[in-house]
């Protein structure tokens, strides 16, 4: 069976002023329209005269659904108390349960994640695959797992699962992703460990003679070791990174994205660190015990570095077949002069950098990236990318001339297998300039265009609503393993439309500190029909599954080895 | 025919044995080329001296006094050939050597200028103008060191000396000595507002990373005297540390116009020709601060490193494996050396550089103030 998901009433006044490839602010900025979608949290981002380096690296957000009802809520991350920050009032983690007409109300009471700690980011994933989406919340301090109970509430069972504070002591967590790195059908967890900022005292950075401080550049601190945590199957995990590469790798990981580099089946893990290289964990399967080997690769891969041998200061990450050639291409966000990477896969566990060649590096130079998302906006088929900036340094403005605190979010369209920078042309919001951090992607009105939120650190968040690509035809698929992890996460989607074919990998995480849309929306162009859809469903099973017929103009759900609903 | 060829070679004897009872004795070639010299004709006294040297081969003098007229006509490299013989005939003689120093100079073979102005030191310590020549040389060698050396016992003979209180100031600040710089640029602002004095500001400001206010005393030094060297390089590279690109490219090119073998502006606009994949100008670019500075690490590797992004993997590799076994310390130049054995399917060899890469970096990360926090 089918599910025709409607658009929501849209007020026509609202209407007319968009056009038709255009992101349009519901969020900070757009004031007006921040009334209409009932978002009032604002992220406190604990600024001191101390300028501890916790406060200028949140928010996270996501898109989720966490009440099963196929519209995308959301959940907003707060800082909170700590060592050094004792709030005069309560700060609270925020989920908004969303109205299906455009507005949102705050639920987090009844839903009980307020969270509590000095939160960073989320992580959104089923991993006992009972059908609601669960949540892992990082912190400076104690990361919580928010285990949905299935009746719009939700349960602190961090300690149950084995995931409470002991196991994080002396990790800052930062982005964290669920995906089966092991195909035993359970999503496992990964968690970015940044630096030791210290337990007794902190790091004070600046020039004391003027009274000035500022952040300190994450290069002064000692590197961590980023945790894999397997999933027992029975609520409780268990950390497995033990004796790894990742355990060996020291980083200061602020980015992650789960995906498969090599085709191989097995999902990697590429981790973008700040001032060390980033690092490429490629799952190489179980050894003769049954212990996954996990090898790390980025400087033979060409994607630790930059082409001049530095470490970067990585801070966003994603992967996608930009170019649908098949294999994944690899992103990374950097600080300002040093350009961001756009790295295309040659085939064989290498890169080359072609981010000058898509107007990216050049469009980057002055940005500080966190928040970043391949997506296809305009439902052509093509692939293309949102990023998000903001330079981590408040006082920036007093001493650069051309950087900025608050920068414009940037769009890069895809035009005859080029990137090229088109938000200029993307909406008034793109004139503006935020201190982005996080960003999740979504279809929060079921239109089949996905949309954009943003945390802004010490902000309201910015919800931007997607008016592009109206001409285009498209499929949305919510897919549900039953063999596989329920997310299916590492799942491959084949389609042809109007005689071209394209395929997508679920990939998981991706971004900063962020969680998107589960569902994947297939643009299929001008195209106003799909030939044929292929589901090539993650291990255990590994079955694959061909659909033809199918309508388009709207979300379905496909069950393993169950069909369409 | 042998008649005829005997009657031809006797007409060729009879010709040169006129010719040569016509041509002038070496001294009268040697007297006038001088005169040509002094008169201003350059070309003529090059010939007169060329002339005599045919026939007097040894002479000192002769080789110097061509060696300064071919520097007046601005061949230098010829210059520099002649000063060679005529020290090689006479070791000891001092001018010579000042003059093949000052020829090395105009050639921006600055480090060959220094090793000829040190020998002359040698000879003659209290020799000013080699002191302040090698001075300079020093200075864009970026020696710092050796500069508040040779200037900091002057400074008391010569407190008023301008010239010595701005390049021992000028050493001092980039050698991050700023209480004792600062002191001198003290001294040249007492004498009013000058170019000298901004740029020295500017420097100090810089290497305290205080860039914004870098910027306002290197633009003002800019305007009061474009053509002072160094002024538009520290200009670029403080537009380059607030992050104008643009800004910096067009202040060093400003630089190259006047002087187009500077050190830094070749380097800096060479990264940014690399980093907009203009790589032919980058590399020459490359090349000419190399010429001022021969064998310069940080040159040396963005040439290794711009052969591996045009592919040339092999000649990346030698000049990696060259500069890493020079300056084992050099972590870039490891993480490259390494990329290029695994593109070069030496596994063994890229495992080897990795290793090193890490426990550098661990090394760095140890001396971090973070490392000591509780």
């Amino acid at each position: 069976m089918l599910e025709l998901k409607r658009p929501p009433l849209m007020n026509k006044a609202f209407l007319k002023h968009i056009n038709r490839r255009q992101f349009l602010a519901a969020g900070a900025g757009g004031l007006a329209l921040l009334e209409a979608s009932g978002i009032r949290w604002v992220h406190d981002n604990a600024a001191s005269p101390e300028h501890y380096l916790p406060e200028t690296m949140g928010p996270g957000c996501a898109f989720l659904d966490y009440d099963n009802d196929g519209w995308m809520d959301i959940y907003l991350v707060n800082s909170g108390t700590c060592d050094f920050y004792k709030p005069k009032k309560p700060i609270r983690n925020a989920l908004y349960k969303n109205n299906r007409d455009g507005t949102f109300t705050d639920v987090t009471g009844t839903a009980r994640v307020p969270g509590g700690t000095f939160g960073m980011g989320v992580a959104a994933g089923d991993y006992d695959n009972d059908g609601f989406p669960d949540l892992f919340v990082t912190a400076y301090g104690r990361p919580i797992l928010y285990h949905n109970n299935g009746n719009g509430t939700f349960t602190d069972v961090s300690e149950e699962a084995r995931l409470g504070a002991k196991v994080f002591e002396g990790h800052w967590t930062t982005s964290a992703v669920w995906f089966d790195f092991d195909n035993d059908g359970r999503l496992d967890l990964f968690v970015c460990s940044f630096v030791d900022y210290g337990t007794d005292s902190h790091l004070s950075c600046g020039d004391n003679k003027l009274g000035r401080r500022f952040y300190c550049i994450p290069r002064v601190f000692k590197p961590t070791a980023s945790l894999l945590f397997h999933n027992n199957g029975d609520g409780t995990f268990t950390e497995v990174s033990r004796g790894t590469d990742i355990e060996k790798s020291l980083g200061k990981g602020l980015g992650v994205v789960a995906t498969d580099i090599n085709n191989d089946g097995r999902m990697d893990l590429f981790v973008a660190n700040d001032t060390v290289q980033n690092f490429l964990f490629v799952n190489r399967g179980p050894d003769a015990k049954g212990k996954t080997q996990w090898e790390e690769i980025a400087l033979a891969a060409e994607v630790g570095f930059s082409d001049d041998g530095r470490a970067r200061s990585g801070m966003g990450v994603d992967a996608a077949d930009f170019d649908g050639d098949g294999w994944q291409d690899l992103f990374v966000a950097n600080v300002d002069q040093e350009m961001f990477s756009l790295y295309k896969n040659n085939r064989n566990e290498t890169f080359r950098d072609v981010a000058f060649k898509n107007q990216v590096a050049q469009a980057t130079r002055l940005l500080s990236g966190w928040g970043l998302r391949f997506l296809d906006y305009d439902n052509d088929g093509a692939l293309e990318l949102f990023l998000a900036n903001g330079h981590p340094d408040d006082m920036i403005d007093n001493y650069s001339q051309a950087v900025r605190y608050k920068e414009p979010l940037l769009l890069f369209r895809q035009e005859n297998g080029q990137l090229k920078n088109v938000s200029a042309e993307s909406g008034p919001v793109f004139a503006k300039s935020f201190p982005s951090r996080g960003l999740a992607i979504g279809d929060f009105n079921n239109d089949g265009r996905i949309d954009v939120l943003v945390g802004t650190n010490g902000g309201p968040p910015l919800l931007l609503r997607n008016n592009a690509g109206q001409g285009n035809h498209w499929l949305g698929v919510k897919l549900q393993g039953t063999k596989c992890n329920r997310d299916a996460v590492g799942a491959r989607l084949t389609w042809s439309a109007g005689g071209v074919k394209r395929s997508r990998l679920k990939n998981s995480g991706g971004g900063y500190l962020s969680s998107h849309d589960m569902r994947e929306v297939l643009g299929l162009g001008t195209a106003a029909k799909l030939d044929w859809l292929e589901i090539q469903w993650p291990q255990p099973s590994g079955r694959t599954e061909r659909f033809t017929d199918l309508p388009v103009d709207r979300y379905l759900t496909v069950t393993e080895g169950q069909g369409l609903s | 025919m042998r008649a005829c060829g005997r009657a031809l070679g006797f007409a060729v004897w009879l010709a040169c044995a006129a010719m040569a009872l016509q041509q002038p004795s070496p001294d009268t070639l040697l007297r006038r080329a001088i005169e040509l010299h002094q008169a201003g004709d350059i070309p003529g006294a090059i010939a007169g001296y060329r002339a005599y040297l045919k026939q007097s081969a040894n002479s000192v003098m002769a080789r110097s006094n061509l060696g300064a007229a071919l520097s007046k006509a601005g061949h230098y490299e010829e210059a520099i050939g002649e000063y060679r013989q005529a020290l090689e005939l006479e070791p000891g003689n001092l001018p010579v050597r000042v003059n093949l120093a000052l020829a090395y100079y105009k050639t921006s073979q600055i480090s060959a200028a220094a090793e000829e102005l040190s020998k002359a030191l040698q000879q003659q310590p209290s020799n000013r103008q080699a002191v302040f020549l090698l001075a300079d040389c020093e200075l864009r060698l970026g020696e710092y060191k050796k500069v508040i050396e040779l200037l900091a016992p002057l400074e008391k003979e010569s407190p008023n000396d301008k010239a010595l209180i701005y390049l021992l100031g000028t050493a001092l600040i980039r050698d991050n000595q700023p209480a004792h710089g600062q002191l001198l640029v003290d001294r040249i602002l007492r004498e009013g507002d000058s170019a000298e004095a901004r740029l020295l500001l500017g420097t100090t400001k810089m290497n305290a990373q205080e860039f914004p206010e870098a910027l306002v005393d290197l633009k003002k030094a800019a305007e009061l005297n474009p053509q002072l060297p160094d002024v538009f390089s520290y200009y670029g590279l403080a537009l380059l540390s607030t992050g104008d690109m643009a800004g910096a490219a067009s202040a060093f090119r400003k630089e190259l116009e006047s002087n187009p073998n500077d050190f830094v502006s070749n380097l800096q606009i060479g990264v940014l020709f690399k980093q907009d994949q203009r790589y032919d100008e980058a590399r020459s670019s490359f090349e000419r601060a190399l010429r001022v500075r021969p064998g310069d690490p940080a040159v040396r590797y963005q040439l290794a490193t711009l052969d591996l992004m045009i592919g040339n993997v092999e000649q990346a590799c030698s000049k990696l494996e060259q500069l890493t076994g020079e300056t084992p310390q050099f972590v870039e130049a490891h993480v490259s050396l390494a990329t290029v054995y695994y593109r070069l399917k030496r596994k063994a060899d890229g495992d080897r550089e990795r290793a090193l890469v890490l426990k550098l970096n661990a090394e760095s990360q140890a001396a971090q103030p973070g490392a000591q926090m509780q």
